[in-house]
């Protein structure tokens, strides 16, 4: 990021222009690449995941719109953005507005925070996780805020039951990630990152020697995104749409946009902590093998995005095939799963972390 | 618990091998079923001799019979196939037409003109 | 004196997975149901009430839409009524004919209830997998009768036209068995599938017999009681109700999956007959001005969702004086009121799916 900043600054100094107004602009920069990728990622996203339920099914998927159904979701978005924005009457008009704001703008924050190459790192604080943290647990406010204002007893289940969800899956995460702080000595993802490039390669990533820790964090992450099977809050079958029943229109599209985008920023956020980040599986990286010089150094920049990517996309089809496959928990064997056995398991993955560190600290410096 | 974890690796790869199954759905505007020569769909009428039998087998009472007019409604018809079955000289047929969707009512009211008794 | 600090909530008529139009009137501590009430009616079409306007032949059409997943059920218990009437013999391949489609019929609607039972626990992919194997026998059933699913095929004193094409329900009884293999595989083996039904919504047997529980439902729970036994149609037909002890919904899920097997046999059993004896052989009623002497007559038939029966009581006119169908689901939604006290909304819809029950059977 650096790097790219000066190259920018330098550029505007040539054409005269002060120097805080390029400190300004050059901040819209990133935002703006991080709507338009994440827009295009969502829609990607969410016609894969009905591409892939279908297959599952043996179906075909949408194909209707456009090219192999590839418009789909473009169309649906536009469905919802010429329909009514209905509020009822009863309910709390300020909070049924907010709550879709509360739940989409986190996710654009978060995705700042990821380290996509070992240049593209947006905000880059040394507190890193502890921020992404934060801010990945505000849609939990937005899901009680909608659930509550709608005055619909049904979103009001929803909201309840995501609170004592995510309470109780908060805490395996925050356990584990402990376990990751500890071997990479450090809050900031992209040193997290950097500590997985040892000389064993992909057995030196994290998801190795913390396999219990990669387990119990991606069943956690299930939990707060209401995935299949911890898809309680807005479980179709019991709850109708849970937290999202009275909401039509754009602010429905906002909850969708959110839910998606999350998925995808927790799927990157996972390879980074476990998989690698944008570390080549190869040891080597492509580009620099094939070419040399100063275009090789530049594609090293996409390609590094180009891996970090595909582990998350990784993630998300697993997520998309649990769905296929899993029915729905019951409400309290999953907080018994929470309290009683992730969160023991996670300790003492803790420990385990601490203990290998201290013996083995040589190979994670 | 390993059995717990035994039965969730084997139920998700059993639904991943279909992944690479064809897909059974059919395309329908494009391809459509193919249906048996048995099949019950719009009702056509040919040769009546206007004995009546039709309406008096048929349970919600879509047929009318008017001097040379043969009319069947089929807003009220649900395709049971009585009339077809029942008359005596098969001069009712169920065709394989199935997509009577109309915007305009009158679409479904089918007039048969039978002044042409058969051949007796 | 009503409570206030309990929420009360309409679960239906217009809910995703209470299978049609049924409204249960929950009132709610927490996510704790206090109490059940079911209210039923919202599909009522006065199909008894019908059956003194029109006659006999112009009444039996509409007798499949009772319950539309299994119509060949409650068609042949009508047929049944008016050939017991005029005594009638059926030969011995109208016979097994019917318990042929009968059968293919019962393992339709199964599978059918295994796919959506499946998707109110959250499932996705079942759902669409016994709908493929569903798909083969609607095929069929559309070759044969001329409809997918009211098929109107049996008639009075036999049926509307020859069998054929048995080869395609050997050619589906083969598929059936290896995809019931990989129902279990996906289904039986899952953990949490395991603990949503082991155990929840026990119904114990003095419970279910005075509910007048009859069917699967009843078997899951100990009591040996299957109307094939003494049904006319199923005489030197080899088969072994499935009798389990379990109760809960897993047991009544498991039953299902098991009787896909036992009609298999049954089917299996009635190809042969047909095999044996190819004249069709029938002595067809004449339909117009039917008049059944009077008098009292009754059928009954195990049905998918229980004890299905027929009374009709005639004054020797062409129309039934009174006629009254009895349908298994009926009871089994009255059952709910006790099934769902103290349990948690989230059980619920899976104690509610698992008893099988259909709207139109229930309110008729």
């Amino acid at each position: 990021m650096n790097y790219l900043y000066f190259l920018y600054i330098e550029f505007l100094t040539k054409h005269n222009v002060p120097q805080i107004i390029g400190d300004i602009t050059f901040y819209c920069i990133p935002i703006t690449i991080i709507f338009i990728v994440l827009l295009l990622v969502v829609l990607a996203l969410v016609l894969a995941e009905r591409k892939l339920l279908g297959w599952f099914t043996q179906r075909k998927g949408p194909n209707r719109v456009g090219f192999w159904g590839i418009l789909q979701t473009l169309a649906d978005a536009l469905k919802l953005l010429c329909k009514e924005n209905i509020t009822p009457s009863s309910a709390d008009r300020f909070l049924f507005n907010l709550a879709p704001i509360l739940m989409f703008t986190p996710a654009l924050v978060v995705l700042g925070l990821i380290p996509y190459s070992s240049e593209f790192m947006f905000v880059n604080f040394q507190t890193n996780v502890l921020i992404y943290i934060i801010f990945a647990g505000f849609p939990i406010l937005s899901i009680l805020i909608g659930g509550w204002a709608s005055n619909n007893k049904y979103s009001l289940f929803g909201g309840m039951r995501n609170v004592s969800q995510v309470l109780a899956y908060e805490l395996p995460i925050a356990f584990s990630l402990l376990g990751v702080i500890t071997l990479a000595s450090s809050m900031n993802l992209g040193k997290i990152t950097l500590a997985q490039s040892t000389q064993y390669g992909v057995l030196g990533w994290f998801w190795m020697p913390c396999i219990i820790g990669f387990i119990v964090m991606f069943i956690s992450i299930l939990a707060e995104l209401n995935r299949c099977p911890f898809d309680l809050p807005e479980a179709e079958s019991e709850l109708i749409c849970g937290y999202n029943t009275e909401y039509s229109g754009m602010r429905f599209a906002l909850f969708y946009l959110g839910e998606y985008s999350l998925l995808f920023a927790n799927a990157l956020f996972l390879s980074v902590l476990f998989l690698g980040g944008y570390l080549s599986p190869f040891g080597k990286y492509i580009s620099t093998v094939f070419f040399g010089g100063q275009i090789g150094e530049i594609l090293l920049y996409f390609e590094q995005v180009f891996w970090l990517i595909l582990k998350s996309f990784f993630i998300i089809f697993v997520v998309i095939w649990i769905r296929a496959v899993f029915p729905r928990m019951a409400s309290f064997d999953l907080l018994k799963f929470s309290w009683a056995f992730l969160l023991p398991i996670s300790i003492l993955n803790l420990l385990l972390m601490v203990l290998l560190k201290y013996f083995m600290g040589g190979v994670y410096a | 618990m390993l059995k717990g974890i035994k039965g969730l690796i084997v139920s998700m790869l059993t639904v991943f091998k279909h992944l690479f199954k064809n897909s059974v759905t059919l395309e329908y505007p494009e391809k459509k079923i193919i249906l048996s020569n048995n099949f019950r769909g719009m009702p056509i009428v040919e040769g009546c001799i206007k004995c009546g039998t039709c309406i008096k087998v048929c349970p919600s009472g879509a047929i009318k019979i008017e001097s040379d007019n043969f009319n069947i409604n089929m807003e009220k018809c649900i395709f049971c196939g009585n009339c077809a079955y029942y008359c005596p000289k098969n001069c009712i047929k169920m065709s394989d037409n199935y997509e009577l969707a109309s915007s305009d009512k009158n679409d479904l009211s089918l007039n048969f003109d039978i002044s042409k008794k058969g051949e007796e | 004196m009503t409570n206030t600090n309990l929420l009360k909530l309409n679960l239906g008529p217009q809910h995703p997975s209470t299978h049609g139009v049924l409204r249960l009137i929950l009132e709610l501590d927490g996510e704790k149901i206090v109490s059940c009430k079911p209210d039923v009616g919202y599909l009522h079409r006065g199909m008894e009430k019908m059956a003194e306007r029109l006659s006999y032949v112009q009444y039996y059409p509409t007798v499949d839409r009772i319950d539309y997943l299994a119509g060949f059920f409650y068609s042949e218990l009508f047929c049944e009524i008016i050939e017991k009437a005029l005594n009638v013999e059926l030969s011995e391949r109208v016979k097994a004919i019917r318990v042929l489609l009968l059968e293919l019929n019962r393992i339709a609607s199964h599978l059918l209830w295994i796919g959506a039972y499946l998707m109110d626990l959250g499932a996705v992919s079942p759902f669409f997998y016994t709908f493929r194997e569903r798909e083969l026998i609607l095929k069929y059933f559309e070759k044969i009768t001329g409809q997918r699913m009211m098929n109107n095929y049996f008639i009075f004193g036999g049926v509307r036209r020859d069998i054929f094409d048995i080869e395609d329900v050997e050619e589906f009884l083969e598929i059936l068995k290896t995809k019931i293999k990989d129902y279990e595989r996906i289904i039986d083996s899952n953990p949490i599938f395991l603990q949503r039904t082991k155990g929840k919504g026990v119904l114990e047997q003095n419970v279910a017999l005075n509910g007048a529980i009859t069917g699967v439902n009843l078997r899951a729970s100990g009591v040996n009681l299957d109307f094939r036994t003494k049904h006319k149609l199923y005489e030197g037909y080899e088969f072994t109700p499935i009798v389990s002890e379990g109760k809960d919904c897993y047991t009544r899920y498991r039953a299902r999956v098991l009787e896909l097997n036992e009609s298999s046999k049954l089917i299996k059993q009635a190809i042969e007959k047909l095999k044996q004896n190819s004249a069709l052989n029938q002595t067809l009623i004449q339909p117009i001005g039917l008049k059944l002497p009077a008098g009292e007559f009754y059928s009954e038939i195990e049905a998918p969702r229980g004890l299905a029966s027929c009374y009709v009581k005639s004054d020797g006119e062409n129309k039934p004086y009174r006629l009254k169908w009895r349908t298994g689901s009926y009871y089994a939604v009255n059952l709910l009121r006790k099934l769902l006290k103290g349990t948690y909304l989230n059980d619920a819809i899976a104690i509610a799916g698992s008893l099988d029950i259909i709207l139109p059977e229930v309110d008729k």
